[in-house]
């Protein structure tokens, strides 16, 4: 929670608005918020801290875990049309990349800015080589790019 | 509905925090915004 919420000025030049859920209600995230979290981020969490009491939510982006009663740590980027765009589940006991998670964001908004015409290799940065998909790329990939 | 890359994503309405006062959050009050919806299993446990 408060790795994101280090990076949100990122997020926010980056266009990217966050909400984060979990299936306790809102009165213990702001108990969380005011607890704990607000001597970790100054001035707080800055974003939406959603409630999924029922897991109704989370079933449907296939990340609650009925037996256990909580959601898996799914991260979902959707775009500005409502599309999803990428999708990334992780274990409880493993916590994720906030710099894989704005890489991604920055490649599907490569991709977007491109109007699709664009590919962005494994790994890429902004900056880097992109690919363009099309006939005379074919078996061509090892001339105009290395892993 | 389930989540599919390529597709739209399941809609939603939930109850939120945001910054000292209770709120609503909707799917579709993000439209024209990219959106990033994280998922963890519980308050107080890291992210």
């Amino acid at each position: 929670m408060s790795a994101v919420a280090d990076k949100y000025d990122q997020l926010q030049k980056l266009g990217v608005e966050v909400i984060s859920v979990s299936v306790d209600s809102k009165f213990v995230h702001k108990m969380w918020n005011d607890k704990e979290l607000s001597k970790m981020v100054e001035g707080g969490i800055p974003f939406h801290m959603a409630t999924d009491a029922a897991g109704k939510v989370g079933s449907e982006y296939g990340v609650y875990d009925e037996a256990a009663g909580i959601e898996l740590r799914g991260r979902f980027i959707i775009d500005p049309d409502g599309v999803l765009q990428t999708m990334e589940v992780l274990p409880p006991p493993v916590g994720r990349s906030m710099e894989e998670t704005i890489r991604q964001i920055q490649a599907v908004q490569h991709v977007r800015a491109t109007e699709g015409k664009e590919a962005t290799p494994a790994s890429w940065i902004p900056g880097k080589i992109t690919l363009t998909p099309g006939p005379e790329l074919v078996g061509k990939v090892c001339d105009v790019w290395k892993p | 509905m389930t989540a599919k890359v390529g597709q739209k994503a399941p809609d939603f309405e939930m109850p939120a925090y945001y910054q000292g006062d209770f709120t609503t959050v909707k799917l579709s009050d993000y439209a024209g915004k990219w959106l990033l919806l994280f998922f963890y299993p519980g308050d107080f446990t890291f992210v």
